[in-house]
């Protein structure tokens, strides 16, 4: 455990008290700094600005606002916020609509220990952490975006190339990076910006759908 | 009579009663002028003016009168027809000898249909009929009166049984709005229960891993349900729209097949509909690919499934980290005329007009599956 990774500040959010105090009880044991826990969606929205974690962990399914309504509005307070969802059900729309707004990372309630240190880890230092049905859901949005019938393509419109396709398809077959960039001949690093990429992507697009949303609606003035 | 007195209902007749009122100034507006231009044909000019005074004081009455639901009752109905039916009866008395028009002409639909539109098509035969009589009542008539008549009764109950369905249908849409509104909310306070569920099996998973012992196998049973409800919701999500289109959503039949352990399925996170048929040997072959890895890797091996759609195909992947295949056996199967599993494989997917390839190396082992989706299916 290094200097940096000791002093890590993770906000944990969850509405079941014997999960907040299992997630906090682990991190706290490997040395991380838990600056703060909340179980409701209002309580994190107002506890975030004091705390200023590097990390919030947070369930989905908390009383309102919702997972999804915390991410965006905790992105919106700083856009350099990580947010990582933990969720028990992983209901496919709540984990990509918590994607699309912000969140960098998510895993299944049922990760062990160590799954869950190096997931925090590695949000922290903002690296996607990706299931493979989390790869699988994004590759179906991207699908989705650029199949969808446009009334005027729209150049602007973020697509991913074929090579930050192959490796989220790879990522949604179960492999790691470290056999993606053994497979694809390519470093870990390049693997990782891949996926980084591939999320810039995610949130960019997600940008305009709620600005063409808002124009439409007249809401822009 | 729940139909008739629902809400919707109601902003049907409504609006069918607006709709009158500016049917009733277009026909008061030709009577009057009617009775102008055909002044010649008055006998009593002071009686025809009465009459001319009563039409449009009881139109201006009725559109008033009918735009509130609480005062179309018997009596405004009954008044609107007796008004009407004595417009007609009057004609004789009011007209001169040998005119064959009568007095309201066309205004008295006006009656005839705000008894199909509250009545419906009883209402609308019946003011039908008496308006009927009452002009065919008149000393004085052509041929015209006659087809008149005959269109008052057949066309009274048409737009009242018009008017009926419309309340019907509107009705019904009301209901079944409804009822999506009240499933919506019980599959959101479902889905918090489910949570609740997982919550507390993940947990009881994940501490029993970190105990050993007899609480691992708790948690392996714990994790095991974890995974079955999980499927089992994924699946009762997509319930519903499959019936009705013959379409079959592929992503809920996969997700099933993760209820059995280590198998993780990846999916778009909308419906992959394709016919029934294909989806359930897709889901078949996948299974075979799977039942494989137990076989040559192991019971508790991981496998992938990667399921993507596409406008005019779907694909399929499933992937092993086993030690492969060893090169030469699926041959070797073929010289010796046994059917692998492999060519099953195969074959299946060839006949739904797809193609299945397999790429086996110390890496694993991972299955390729492309079938075309009829043209039109949403991807």
């Amino acid at each position: 455990m290094t200097e940096a990774e000791a002093r890590l500040r993770v906000m944990v959010v969850d509405d079941h008290p014997m999960w907040r105090d299992a997630v906090e009880r682990d991190l706290a044991a490997a040395g991380l700094d838990m600056v703060a826990v909340a179980a409701t969606g209002r309580e994190a929205v107002a506890r975030y600005p004091a705390a200023r974690p590097d990390v919030v962990v947070l369930d989905l399914q908390i009383p309102e606002p919702d997972g999804v309504a915390v991410t965006a509005a905790v992105v919106a307070e700083d856009p350099s916020a990580r947010v990582l969802i933990l969720s028990a059900s992983g209901e496919p729309g709540d984990v990509l609509a918590a994607v699309k707004a912000g969140a960098t990372g998510y895993l299944v309630k049922s990760a062990s220990r160590e799954e869950l240190l190096d997931a925090v880890r590695r949000t922290a230092a903002g690296d996607p952490v990706f299931t493979p049905g989390l790869a699988g859901l994004v590759l179906g949005e991207f699908q989705r975006i650029s199949g969808a019938p446009a009334p005027a393509p729209d150049p602007g419109e973020p697509s991913l190339t074929d090579r930050e396709t192959e490796v989220l398809r790879l990522v949604a077959k179960g492999l790691s990076y470290r056999q993606i960039a053994e497979r694809l001949v390519l470093s870990h690093r390049t693997v990782q910006n891949h996926v980084q990429n591939t999320l810039r992507k995610l949130h960019m697009h997600n940008r305009v759908e709620l600005t063409r949303y808002a124009i439409e609606r007249g809401l822009d003035e | 009579m729940s139909t008739w007195s629902s809400p919707a209902a109601i902003a049907v007749e409504d609006q069918l009663f607006r709709a009158l009122a500016v049917l009733r100034i277009v026909v008061l507006a030709n009577a009057v002028v009617l009775a102008v231009y055909r002044a010649d044909d008055v006998g009593r000019p002071a009686a025809m003016a009465a009459c001319v005074v009563t039409m449009i004081g009881w139109t201006g009455f009725a559109t008033w009168a009918y735009a509130e639901p609480h005062r179309r009752g018997r009596a405004l109905l009954a008044a609107d027809l007796a008004i009407a039916v004595a417009m007609l009866l009057a004609s004789p008395y009011v007209m001169a000898d040998g005119a064959t028009a009568s007095v309201p002409g066309f205004w008295i639909i006006g009656a005839l249909i705000a008894w199909a539109i509250h009545y419906r098509w009883v209402g609308g035969l019946v003011a039908g009929l008496v308006l009927a009589a009452a002009d065919l009542a008149r000393q004085d008539l052509d041929w015209s009166d006659y087809g008149n008549a005959f269109l008052l009764v057949v066309g009274g109950p048409v737009i009242g049984f018009v008017c009926g369905s419309l309340q019907q249908l509107a009705t019904e849409r009301d209901a079944a709005e409804r009822a999506a509104a009240v499933a919506a909310e019980r599959a959101r306070l479902a889905r918090a229960v489910h949570d609740g569920v997982l919550q507390v099996l993940a947990l009881v998973q994940r501490r029993g891993g970190e105990l050993g012992g007899a609480a691992a196998d708790l948690g392996r049973l714990a994790g095991e349900q974890e995974r079955q409800l999980r499927a089992l919701i994924r699946a009762q999500d997509d319930l519903g729209d499959g019936a009705r289109t013959g379409a079959v959503d592929v992503v809920a039949e996969l997700v099933r097949l993760e209820s059995r352990r280590s198998v993780t399925v990846s999916t778009p996170g909308t419906p992959v509909e394709v016919p029934a048929a294909t989806a359930r040997e897709l889901v078949a072959v996948v299974g075979a690919c799977l039942d494989n890895v137990r076989t040559h890797v192991g019971e508790d091996a991981p496998a992938w499934v990667l399921l993507q759609a596409f406008p005019d195909r779907v694909e399929l992947s499933v992937r092993d980290d086993g030690p492969g295949i060893p090169a030469g056996r699926l041959e070797e199967a073929a010289v010796e005329g046994r059917l692998g599993v492999a060519e099953s494989i195969r074959g299946r997917v060839a006949d739904l007009g797809g193609t299945a390839e397999v790429v086996s190396g110390p890496f694993g082992t991972e299955w390729e599956i492309v079938v075309p989706r009829p043209v039109g299916s949403t991807p």
